[in-house]
């Protein structure tokens, strides 16, 4: 169903080639995963079986692609190719243009020639199977990246064509919403449907992927079915992230006192308690996960730690200040905290600016010096000079995370670290939280991933509607 | 958060029409504000746009839209005065009783009057848009305009706008957490300020460009540019429209004849 020979690629004014030479074929009714770092040329591959290079794209193009028993060539437009492609991009905000789901998905189907019922039952029969009925009068603000991915899905479903090409379709849901996602593409592979997917959970999609391949600085590193590819040790840390010889034991607390403690928080954003009687200590020198569904209030607790959102009621100590009343400057002395989209903070010209800006900001001495360490621990020494913008989704990550080191927090708190990235980018971000932890550094990490959680933290608090459910802490130690 | 200028589900006066009579009513209330200079008028215009606000069950919305009115309005006066300096004077806007710069800026009748005038106009046109666009659904308003032979891209392009002021509202609010967590603290002073504006901004543009080219690739995926529509769930004019459009036209003679009537004398 898609067929691409000895395709490369190079977007207009690089030099390097994005892809090269890729040689790949879909059966009609397979499901091909695409794996690889951030940055190996995953989204440039799906771009061209879409045929989006072709028509869209300047930059340099070798190589040839047929889709549908068709040249890409020979398709008069986008949307002459799209009645025979699906295709749904990563970023799902910018694949919703109207106001409700609705008319987002009314808006993928009218204009395909269909008529008036058809495109009624259509729209009907979508919404059900995303899950989203209930749903359908809410504006896209109003919705969570979760849910915003499944109405993107919907309008790329609710069009029924046989070829469906997927970048990172459960990039923002819990495990919950990844299960629903995967049965429902088994569901339609199960109809015939060939799919092209590009995803890091290797693990939750197992069952549905007939063959796997890996991409490496835009060239196909491995290609086959997953028990062969699998045999490939540095393949499989790619697929399945390895996180032994990570988790250390519980952390004595010997009469220490936390350096974050709450009491009976709770905290509400208007409606219903966001956060509820939590109480929770944490020591110095503990590597902690907070795991939870979406909405489950692990963001909404950490937010307090560094005064972002202050207590409704209830009591919050960080470091022996009250962070109910502290300003957050004040707080930020003590409390680093990562974001998950680290897009959200660069502002800089350089990557060592952009470290810097928060050293200023807190008036710490020997700048130069305290940003190379930082830069040096998350292992972008080399990158100092580069444009943060320009760099993998794995090495902003790692940035972030430079940036709120480099202040000399005694706590480091990241919500979803290893969101985006495959298993050995995964690896390299716990190992570096590791060191950390060893220098002294408390870390707080946040994840939906349960797998995560439990390989690489000693303690793991998990958080239901608002409370703390359960807190386990294992290996030596109390 | 709230929420501007976005559509509310409803079904009161303003979500029956059609939004062709809506679009003919926008501009007809704009001609009249921008034409006249009387004070009555423009209050009795204000007032019209209110209690049609008040029947369509979206007043609360509109008056919420007034405290922008109240500090553009401060605006606006500060300006005339500054630029109508002759007239009778009817006090200062610095006091007298100040030593040395005392008894300058004088405020006088006429720059009160133009000032007036402004901010009704503003009130009006912000009322008249708003009530416009919160009981429009989009798509009604892409169809309509593209019945006008209104190139998709510029409907789509407001469309869109209009779409994207909440989400960048939420984005630029987690930025600002994101650089205030960094130790970020506004700057002092104007140049402090002006400074100060780059660590949110420059995210906040940058993750937008980057999005532009997914947003086109979805609308040409879409078939917004070359594609016909199936006729689905169309607008059709109803009993609402058939009042509203002769009343409509009726004011817009009996405006153009009382405006030609001045201006003839």
């Amino acid at each position: 169903m898609i067929t691409l020979e000895s395709v490369s690629y190079s977007y207009p004014r690089t030099g390097r080639e994005a892809v090269s030479d890729l040689t790949l074929d879909l059966a009609r009714g397979e499901c091909v995963m695409i794996c690889g770092h951030s940055g190996s040329g995953k989204t440039t591959l799906c771009l061209a079986a879409a045929g989006i290079l072709e028509h869209e794209y300047g930059g340099k193009k070798a190589g040839r692609i047929v889709v549908a028993g068709k040249d890409v060539r020979d398709y008069r437009d986008l949307s002459d190719i799209s009645s025979n492609v699906g295709i749904l991009f990563d970023d799902p905000d910018s694949q919703l243009i109207f106001t409700t789901v609705e008319e987002e998905i009314l808006s993928a189907l009218e204009r395909r020639g269909f008529s008036a019922e058809e495109v009624e039952e259509r729209l009907a029969r979508v919404l059900e199977i995303t899950q989203l009925t209930s749903l359908k009068d809410r504006p896209p603000h109003a919705l969570s990246g979760g849910q915003k991915q499944r109405v993107v899905l919907a309008t790329t479903l609710a069009l029924g064509t046989d070829i469906l090409i997927l970048d990172e379709p459960t990039s923002e849901l819990d495990e919950q919403g990844t299960e629903n996602i995967v049965s429902l593409l088994k569901d339609l592979k199960a109809q015939g449907k060939t799919i092209l997917l590009v995803e890091h959970k290797y693990r939750k999609m197992a069952d549905l992927v007939d063959r796997l391949v890996i991409l490496e600085d835009g060239k196909i590193r491995n290609e086959g079915i997953p028990a062969t590819v699998l045999e490939d040790e540095a393949a499989r840390r790619i697929l399945i992230p390895d996180f032994s010889g990570i988790r250390n034991g519980c952390v004595k607390k010997g009469g220490a006192t936390p350096v974050i403690h709450t009491e009976g928080l709770t905290f509400s954003y208007g409606e219903g308690d966001a956060l509820s009687e939590v109480s929770l200590d944490i020591y110095p020198g503990e590597f902690v996960a907070i795991v939870g569904e979406n909405g489950s209030g692990k963001t909404t607790l950490v937010k307090h730690f560094i005064g972002l959102l202050r207590p409704g009621k209830g009591t919050v100590m960080v470091d022996g200040k009250n962070a109910s009343t502290a300003p957050v400057a004040t707080l930020a002395h003590s409390v680093g905290l990562v974001f998950q989209n680290p897009d959200h903070m660069f502002f800089a010209d350089s990557v060592f600016d952009e470290v810097a800006f928060g050293v200023d900001n807190l008036g710490i001495p020997d700048r130069e010096k305290v940003v190379s360490n930082a830069l040096s621990s998350v292992r972008l020494s080399e990158a100092r000079d580069l444009y943060p913008r320009w760099l993998s989704r794995g090495e902003r990550q790692r940035l972030a995370i430079a940036c709120v080191l480099a202040m000399q927090p005694a706590v480091l708190v990241l919500d979803e670290p290893t969101t985006g990235l495959d298993g050995s980018e995964s690896r390299e971000i716990i190992e570096i939280l590791k060191q950390l932890q060893e220098k002294g550094h408390t870390i707080i990490m946040i994840t939906h991933s349960r797998e995560i959680a439990e390989e690489c933290a000693a303690r793991v608090v998990r958080m239901e509607h608002g409370r703390i459910i359960s807190d386990i802490c294992r290996g030596e130690g109390e | 958060m709230a929420e501007i200028l976005q559509y509310i589900p409803g079904s009161g006066l303003f979500h029956q029409l059609h939004p062709g009579t809506k679009i003919l009513f926008i501009i007809l209330v704009s001609i009249i504000t921008i034409l006249t200079t009387s004070i009555a008028v423009l209050i009795a215009l204000l007032l019209v746009l209110f209690i049609l606000a008040l029947a369509g069950h979206l007043f609360k919305q509109v008056i919420q839209q007034m405290v922008l009115v109240v500090f553009m309005s401060v605006i606006l006066y500060l300006i005339t005065i500054v630029t109508v300096p002759e007239g009778t004077i009817v006090g200062y806007l610095i006091p007298s009783f100040i030593p040395a710069i005392g008894g300058n800026l004088p405020i006088t009748i006429d720059a009160l009057i133009v000032g007036t005038v402004l901010t009704l106009r503003f009130a009006i046109l912000i009322t008249a848009f708003q009530l416009f666009v919160i009981s429009t659904q989009p798509r009604d308003l892409v169809h309509t305009m593209e019945r006008a032979h209104i190139p998709a891209d510029y409907t789509l392009m407001f469309v869109i706008a209009l779409r994207f002021i909440p989400t960048l509202q939420m984005e630029g609010k987690r930025i600002h957490e994101a650089q205030l967590a960094r130790g970020y603290h506004p700057g002092e002073g104007f140049i402090g300020r002006i400074k100060s504006v780059a660590p949110v901004m420059v995210p906040l543009v940058s993750n937008s460009l980057a999005r532009a080219t997914l947003l086109g690739l979805t609308i040409d995926i879409r078939g917004y540019r070359t594609r016909k529509r199936t006729s689905l769930r169309e607008r059709k004019m109803g009993m609402t429209d058939k009042i509203a459009i002769p009343l409509m036209a009726a004011v817009a003679i009996a405006f153009a004849y009382s405006f030609v009537m001045v201006y003839l004398s």
